[in-house]
């Protein structure tokens, strides 16, 4: 495993390992409620109603990363429950309803008071379904109503004009779902949300996004890669979690502080850098090395991923008169904006170009099919923009079908003959 | 007479997506959809044909160039590639409801395949976004996005757009939906049609007009009546719901009779009326988002559609194709209800388009050959 560059990152990881053990104790010691919720639920409601909220998408990337995964989907497969259908979002399913096939991270999950999940892909009302039945606990959907009208330059909009993104019967629609939502994480907390706070939690958010946006310049136009994608993406994730939170406007801030010391000093993530690649779509948690691989054979350092860019973009809402309207617009559209045409290719794109990358890989998860769609879009106008793309074909949690061997001669074949040449 | 009502329904089922293109005038009338999750009724109301896009083994290479493998039904596949081989220049409207997630997708593919130029004179493409939460927000949302798409209909036909007609258009497609569960209820207890002659009758409910669908349905019906029950095997096809009778004519093949499928093609489609409401277009919205079968629908709903189908069955075939993001889910519910109630089950993993993979064929003969032997018919 690469070593890692930044303090932050070690301090990102120590945070989220002593948040999950505080969430343990609080729940098995003291019957403090928690919720398990998709990665797109407006976790701002949560944490104000001092109801702790772990992403599904988080705890997936865990046990990925401690290569527990196969043997969890295994035990699903023996279930009968066909290869083929989204591994990302029901590996935590697996490591509930087959608890003994594997070993999860930090003993498991504990039971938890309610399941919360937007109803993007088809298969997540399924997959918590089943898995609420399995926990014993409740269930809140927000149904998703799909936008018709989507403007290519989405991110020109979300800041300051998101009631013009966002269509009017569609904001209204998810904005209501929260109300109820509200009611029922009072009901469990008893308490009552404040919306002043929920406004002043919004302002923190756009403030650490602003942050984000701000460390993204800097590794954009530094003259050489100053932070490896994979610690990027630690910091980000670590931060998004709890985001607004004070601790994650801090953490930020130092994120951005060091990545800033490192280029003011020159430092680069790696010596000799010659190429600057992309990766499109989720991260392939069973293997991060990848993502370093090629430094020493082609100096080809992974500038960008989703997770620091999309923050910026897909978070930020000013005017925050009605804060309960400004997260309905985020909550409406958002993972959407990274699969769905025109959204993904023209934000793909435009950040390619800001970032002067010269490659792009763009995952092709057959088994996450909603994530799968769309690729083609970007991928022929990453081309037509002069970046060379190789389709990388793997799953981002299962690495049963992964072989990092011929992976990484395919890479490099294809950085030799389509990159450097 | 009633074997040539059979064919005319059989043509208007399996024929008029793969007549577009071939007659201008008639194409100026129709609105192609890709699922019966868009009210029939708003389509009719507003004077124009409803087609709906088909699966079929018919190559797709157009397509395919622009579509990802195995995320897809086959029937979207034909979908884009009659639009980007020029068949959908002269229809009115595409209306692609949000019934899944490759349903929506369509809409996106389409969309941007015109906004790049990928493909020119593409008629107007229109989102019905229905949602199935049971929930009056959801109810209201679904009842304004019926309107919604009634107000766009009309517009195009250069027509009024009158609540009163679309309440007529519900009480004239409320007779065909009672003709055609009087076809279905002759598949059962005891059969008396095959699953490959029953589900293009049912299925044309979505095609032909309904004072005609209504007529042919009855006389299918009473010719139906005193034929000689069928003493087979009596199969439900579930899993992902069908569009053709292709696996029917498989599992028939082997002796078997298909006497229900969890698909709005078959008896789902027409199971319930619409009521006559004030509002026809909450009406409307609140039958579809309870009735419509399609991969948003909540799983209990779909379980007590499953359960209520169970009673005249002896063995279940549930279809799981590559392509499927949803159904494949419900699988433990299922087995566990199955075995509940003691009926045997196959699942295959074929695309149902191409008929059943030998592998398939092995799996529907092995079911078969553990399903109870066919109960003693009367003669009816």
């Amino acid at each position: 495993m690469a070593e890692k560059q930044l303090q932050s990152t070690l301090a990102a990881a120590a945070f989220q390992k002593q948040w999950f053990g505080d969430l343990r104790r609080r729940v098995f010691d003291e019957r403090h409620p928690y919720a398990l919720i998709q990665a797109d639920v407006p976790f701002e409601l949560f944490d104000l109603l001092e109801i702790p909220a772990i992403s599904n998408q988080w705890w997936s990337s865990l046990v990925a990363a401690k290569r527990q995964a196969p043997a969890f989907l295994a035990a699903m497969e023996a279930d009968g429950i066909p290869d083929q259908l989204c591994r990302y979002c029901s590996l935590g399913l697996a490591t509930t309803r087959y608890a003994k096939a594997g070993e999860a991270p930090w003993g498991g999950l504990p039971v938890p008071r309610l399941l919360c999940a937007r109803l993007t892909c088809d298969c997540i009302h399924r997959v918590f379904s089943l898995w609420a039945e399995e926990f014993g606990a409740e269930l809140f959907e927000i149904e998703h109503p799909a936008a018709s009208e989507l403007p290519p330059r989405w991110w020109e909009l979300t800041r300051h004009r998101w009631r013009e993104l966002i269509e009017p019967h569609r904001l209204e629609f998810v904005a209501a779902t929260l109300e109820h939502l509200i009611e029922r994480l009072e009901a469990i907390s008893d308490r009552r949300l404040d919306r002043a706070r929920l406004r002043e939690r919004l302002t923190r958010v756009n403030r650490q996004e602003e942050i984000f946006d701000s460390t993204r310049k800097l590794i954009a136009s530094a003259p050489a890669t100053p932070v490896r994608m994979t610690e990027q993406i630690a910091n980000v994730m670590a931060t998004q979690w709890v985001r607004g939170t004070d601790w994650a406007v801090a953490h930020a801030q130092h994120f951005h502080d060091e990545v800033r010391a490192r280029v003011d000093a020159g430092i680069a993530a790696c010596n000799g850098e010659r190429l600057r690649l992309m990766w499109v779509g989720a991260g392939l948690w069973h293997d991060t090395d990848f993502y370093s691989a090629f430094e020493d054979s082609h100096g080809a350092v992974f500038v960008w991923s989703m997770y620091l860019a999309f923050g910026p973009d897909a978070y930020i809402r000013y005017g925050l008169d009605d804060p309960l309207a400004a997260l309905a617009s985020r909550t409406a559209s958002f993972n959407e904006f990274l699969h769905n045409p025109p959204w993904a290719a023209e934000w793909t794109v435009a950040q390619a170009l800001e970032h002067r990358i010269d490659a792009a890989l763009v995952l092709h998860p057959k088994s996450m099919k909603p994530s799968a769609t769309g690729r083609i879009f970007i991928e022929r106008a990453l081309e037509e923009a002069g970046i060379p793309v190789l389709a990388v074909e793997a799953d981002v949690v299962d690495a049963r079908a992964w072989d990092p061997v011929t992976a990484r001669k395919t890479v490099a074949s294809f950085l030799d003959q389509r990159v450097l040449q | 007479m009633s074997v040539s009502a059979i064919d005319e329904l059989r043509v208007a089922f399996e024929e008029p997506f793969w007549e577009l293109g071939r007659d201008a005038e008639r194409d100026h009338k129709t609105i192609l959809m890709s699922w019966p999750s868009v009210p029939v009724e708003l389509v009719r109301a507003a004077g124009f044909l409803p087609v709906f896009a088909r699966s079929r083994s018919t190559p797709t290479p157009a397509a395919d160039r622009v579509l990802e493998p195995e995320l897809f039904p086959n029937r979207l596949r034909q979908l884009i590639e009659a639009a980007l081989t020029n068949r959908l220049a002269a229809v009115a409207a595409v209306v692609l409801p949000r019934s899944s997630d490759p349903d929506y997708k369509c809409f996106l593919y389409l969309r941007e395949l015109a906004r790049r130029g990928s493909v020119a004179n593409l008629p107007p493409i229109v989102l019905f976004d229905l949602l199935h939460a049971d929930h009056p927000d959801a109810r209201a949302y679904n009842a304004e996005r019926a309107r919604d798409l009634f107000a766009r209909l009309a517009n195009l036909a250069g027509r009024q757009n009158r609540a009163d007609d679309v309440r007529d258009t519900i009480a004239t497609g409320n007779r065909a939906r009672a003709a055609a569960r009087r076809v279905h209820a002759l598949r059962s207890n005891p059969p008396r049609i095959t699953g490959v002659d029953a589900l293009p009758v049912l299925g044309a409910f979505w095609q032909v007009e309904h004072e005609r669908y209504a007529a042919l349905a009855d006389r299918v019906a009473d010719t139906l009546a005193p034929r000689m029950p069928l003493a087979q095997r009596r199969v439900l096809v579930a899993g992902v719901p069908v569009d053709a009778p292709t696996l029917h004519a498989t599992i028939e093949a082997e002796g078997a009779v298909v006497v229900a499928e969890l698909s709005p093609f078959g008896g789902c489609g027409t199971s319930t009326d619409i009521a006559i409401a004030v509002d026809p277009f909450a009406a409307l919205a609140d039958h579809y988002g309870r009735e419509s079968v399609d991969a948003r629908l909540p799983v209990h709903a779909l379980m007590d559609k499953l359960d209520a189908m169970l009673s005249a069955v002896q063995a279940v075939v549930l279809s799981q194709p590559r392509d499927d993001a949803s159904f494949g889910w419900d699988y433990p519910r299922v087995r566990k209800l199955l075995a509940r109630r003691s009926i045997p089950h196959a699942v295959l993993d074929g695309d149902p388009a191409f008929g059943a993979t030998a592998a398939d064929g092995e799996r529907i003969r092995a079911l078969l050959a553990s399903a109870p032997a066919p109960s003693e018919v009367r003669c009816g």
